[in-house]
């Protein structure tokens, strides 16, 4: 019954996309409100139906019910409600459905929020984003039902990937991920618009800033969640193995970046507006290609799953989106020419242009990485892949630029800066930066790339720190406030500014967490009997005693434990196991990580023998691992501060609150 | 100049879309070797029990060289197809077990555990032969034909169907 009502659902779904792209076409070029109102209704109810399917399969997930195959491949009715709940994004169809859910709610958010405003380019937004969502309902209609029934009705079904089912996480990664990767269209469905009626103005940018920006919010904790999970699950002590599924997710993300950048400066001066409209296209194309790559099973990866039928739709819907925006872009050529002289050699734009060339420049990095074993194959080539040595060596040293960029760029003026200012401002945060270094190596840290990380950071922190120092302390002589409050208030007044410098503390903080943990780390394997220790980093280990017994709320798993008591900078005791689930040929490590400020604890079992109660371990000792979790929190937490609703209107003509640095034309707000 | 700049469209599209396009022909599973194809590399190795273990001396059979661990789970899981695979094919084919950096004691406590095939197991000092034939991480199987060509490899646990498959590549079959 429920599955019916899902599969339902769904066509009728693709049938109100289809109705609401025509619509939104129709009703635009007569400026047919009543036309247009109901395409957005449409789009509502496409919303609403997609909610639909997606809770008839997480309750028929719940109920295992095995009369749908996707159920009866990744559920059990041993699986426990929380995994069952998640299983939804847990394999192929599911998240297609899932992902049509978010798609659908970020559309019905932008169609409602704008539903007054803007009114030559809504409906071509529409039309967009009504288009996204024909493609995401005909992929479950036709190659990829997420409602495919099976007779017979298998009695037990397979259980969910054990991967999948190992760690909460699951139920936080892909869910964040998902979100920014379909928020994503929103930016590009603008871009379009813009383009279609050539209303490619600085108006244009805000909107499309601040949409891009919190889809990248969350895109950014998705990653960072999702390098979290695989830290916390995989066992091999890591974090990042430039995965092509990682990649995929961190493409987009690059891009859009840059475009944030790009677009300050496209707003402000008038120019990069060809740049900024390709890397909006860029980063939608990126994300189908990312979808592409992890649900087509081109490529290997821990993520992707068996190869499929959806894999052809979803290389037209890139060769159409890319060719239709692309031409789209060539044709308007003409409307984005630059308003404003090129940049100086020294200025804050050709430092935001140096920053755009380097985020182009990992982009093209990872890319290129990533489809090399097709791009090989597809010359006739072996099936080659690359691996971390070549992801580190050319992007390391474009991350160094980056940093270098970040700090030097927000403190130089617009237009052209005069080397004597340069140097007063620069001269100090050197001089700290070198200090810093010099700490360092007396302090026995002999490798380059965290001494070369950590003289950066001093250095982009010293300049932020000067910056804010300077202003509040004007705005502190200036008005009489306190300190505190001055820095508040200044921040508030330049949201974009200083959020901007929140993000990049951000930055900073997980620069130096992944360079001293990645090149610091230390780790052994160790052979334990019963009762016998091992030593690693001043922490001794020792083996109380191996259990092997099926899980709590799972028999079909069964967990062989080993118990372990640990003493040194942190003590306590920490389980670590390897769990045999009856779908998976290997066991899945379940790692003990046991984290603090300094650094992580992290244990875990590769094998062990009953028998004798002896256990094999790997200890790793990872260096400042949690400050790259805290450092993308805070990225997260700076964006999320600068595109915050002020809640105050801005005269269109009022003076910026400091004059100082604003210069006189007030940017024009995006909303 | 103008019409140039259209160029770009195709210099983008047809490129990217014809190599998404042949991910479709291939098992992204399936990874390669820069050995398929390629003479076995030789090597002379002590067995566990003992004996030297010359390659010179398989010339002439089809080989099977597996590669493994005690500590290793998945070896575990294929070890019985291999002693079925010693049973049933032991007079043409030439099964040599490869110890991956493991002790000679905890290699034999899993043979006396999970069975000895009969064929020999060879000890490989410093990795040596792991490294001429580039394995991964145990368990790794490279399937060599008569004339010493390797035809093939299994990159982790072998199964029936893959065994049976790789096999009749080196024209071992029932």
């Amino acid at each position: 019954m429920l599955p019916t009502l899902g599969h339902v659902a769904i066509v009728i779904g693709l049938g109100a996309c289809a109705y609401a792209a025509i619509a939104f076409v129709m009703g635009g070029r007569r400026r047919d409100p009543a036309v247009l109102s109901s395409a957005r209704r449409a789009m509502y109810a496409a919303f609403g139906l997609a909610a639909v399917a997606s809770a008839a399969m997480m309750i028929s997930l719940l109920t295992h019910d095995f009369s749908v195959e996707y159920i009866a491949r990744n559920n059990a009715t041993t699986t426990p409600p929380f995994y069952s709940i998640i299983s939804l994004w847990a394999a192929l169809e599911g998240s297609i459905l899932f992902w049509t859910l978010l798609a659908l709610g970020w559309s019905g958010l932008v169609l409602h929020r704008y539903r007054a405003r803007h009114a030559a380019l809504m409906p071509w937004v529409g039309m967009t984003l009504a288009l996204v969502g024909i493609f995401l309902f005909s992929v479950m209609v036709w190659p990829g039902n997420p409602f495919t029934r099976i007779t017979p009705i298998p009695i037990e079904g397979n259980g969910p990937n054990a991967l999948l089912q190992n760690h909460p996480f699951m139920g936080l990664h892909p869910p964040l991920l998902y979100i920014g990767y379909t928020g994503l269209a929103v930016p590009f469905a603008f871009g379009i618009a813009a383009l279609i009626t050539r209303r490619t103005d600085e108006a244009w940018l805000g909107i499309v800033r601040r949409w891009t920006i919190i889809p990248w919010i969350f895109l950014s904790c998705g990653i960072v969640a999702g390098a979290w999970w695989s830290y916390e699950v995989l066992g091999w002590g890591g974090y990042w193995a430039w995965d092509p599924v990682e990649n995929a997710a961190l493409l987009p993300w690059l891009t859009a970046t840059a475009f944030i950048h790009s677009s300050m400066v496209a707003e402000r001066r008038g120019t990069l507006k060809v740049w900024s409209m390709g890397l909006v296209i860029a980063t939608f194309v990126l994300t189908v290609l990312g979808t592409f790559l992890t649900r087509s099973g081109v490529v290997q990866s821990v993520h992707s799953f068996t190869q499929s039928a959806i894999g052809p739709w979803f290389l037209a819907a890139i060769v159409l989106a890319l060719t239709g925006s692309v031409a789209l872009l060539l044709w308007r050529l003409p409307d984005l020419g630059d308003r404003g002289a090129p940049p100086r050699a020294v200025s804050r734009e050709s430092a935001f242009l140096f920053n755009n060339v380097l985020f182009l420049g990992l982009t093209f990095v990872v890319l290129f990485g990533t489809l090399m074993p097709l791009i090989f194959q597809a010359t006739g080539g072996q099936r080659i892949s690359v691996g971390t040595p070549y992801y580190n060596g050319l992007n390391v040293p474009i991350f160094a630029a980056l940093l270098f960029l970040m700090g030097v760029g927000p403190a130089l003026p617009w237009g052209r800066a005069s080397w004597s200012s340069v140097r007063e401002r620069f001269a100090i945060p050197v001089l700290l930066a070198v200090l810093a270094v010099v700490t360092a190596w007396a302090l026995g840290m002999r490798s380059l790339a965290p001494l070369l990380t950590i003289g950066l950071a001093v250095f982009v922190g010293s300049v932020m720190g000067d910056e804010i120092i300077r202003g509040s302390r004007a705005r502190s002589r200036g008005r009489g406030e306190a300190p505190p409050t001055a820095v508040w208030r200044l921040a508030t007044r330049n949201r974009r500014r200083y959020g901007g410098y929140v993000a990049h503390f951000g930055v900073l903080i997980m620069a130096v967490a992944v360079a001293i943990s990645s090149t610091m780390a230390q780790s052994t394997t160790a052979t334990l009997a019963p009762g016998e220790s091992a030593t690693l980093a001043g922490y001794t280990l020792t083996n109380d005693r191996l259990v092997v017994e099926p899980l709590p709320d799972d028999a079909r798993v069964t967990e062989t434990r080993a118990e372990m008591t640990f003493s040194g900078p942190q003590s306590g005791t920490l389980a670590t196991a390897l769990r045999d689930y009856p779908n998976s040929s290997t066991a899945i490590a379940t790692p003990a990580v046991r984290t603090a400020l300094g650094e992580d604890l992290y244990v875990t079992l590769l094998s062990s023998d009953p028998k004798t109660g002896s256990v094999i371990v790997r200890i790793f000792v990872n260096p400042m691992v949690v400050w790259i979790w805290i450092g993308g929190f805070i990225l997260a937490l700076g964006a999320a501060f600068a595109i915050w609703p002020d809640g105050r209107r801005v005269p269109a003509a009022a003076p910026a609150a400091v004059p100082a640095k604003v210069p006189a034309r007030v940017p024009a707000e995006g909303s | 100049m103008r019409m140039l700049r259209w160029l770009i469209l195709p210099l983008l599209v047809i490129p990217l879309s014809w190599v998404l396009l042949t991910g479709f022909s291939v098992n992204p599973n399936e990874v390669p070797s820069a050995l398929i194809g390629k003479p076995m590399p030789s090597f002379s190795l002590q067995t566990l029990s003992g004996e030297t273990l010359d390659s010179a001396d398989l010339a002439g059979r089809p080989v099977m060289v597996n590669f493994w661990a005690s500590w290793c789970g998945p070896c575990v899981t294929e070890h019985p197809l291999l002693l079925d695979a010693q049973r049933r094919y032991g007079d043409r084919l030439a099964i040599v077990g490869v110890i991956y950096q493991d002790s000679t004691d905890a290699a034999r406590a899993f043979l006396d555990k999970h069975g000895d095939g009969g064929y020999p197991d060879a000890v490989d000092e410093g990795s040596r032969l792991a490294l001429d034939f580039g394995v991964t991480g145990p368990p790794e199987t490279y399937f060599i034909d008569s004339s010493g060509v390797v035809r093939a490899k299994q990159f982790g646990p072998l199964d029936a169907p893959a065994l049976q498959t790789k096999l009749a590549m080196i024209g071992v079959s029932e």
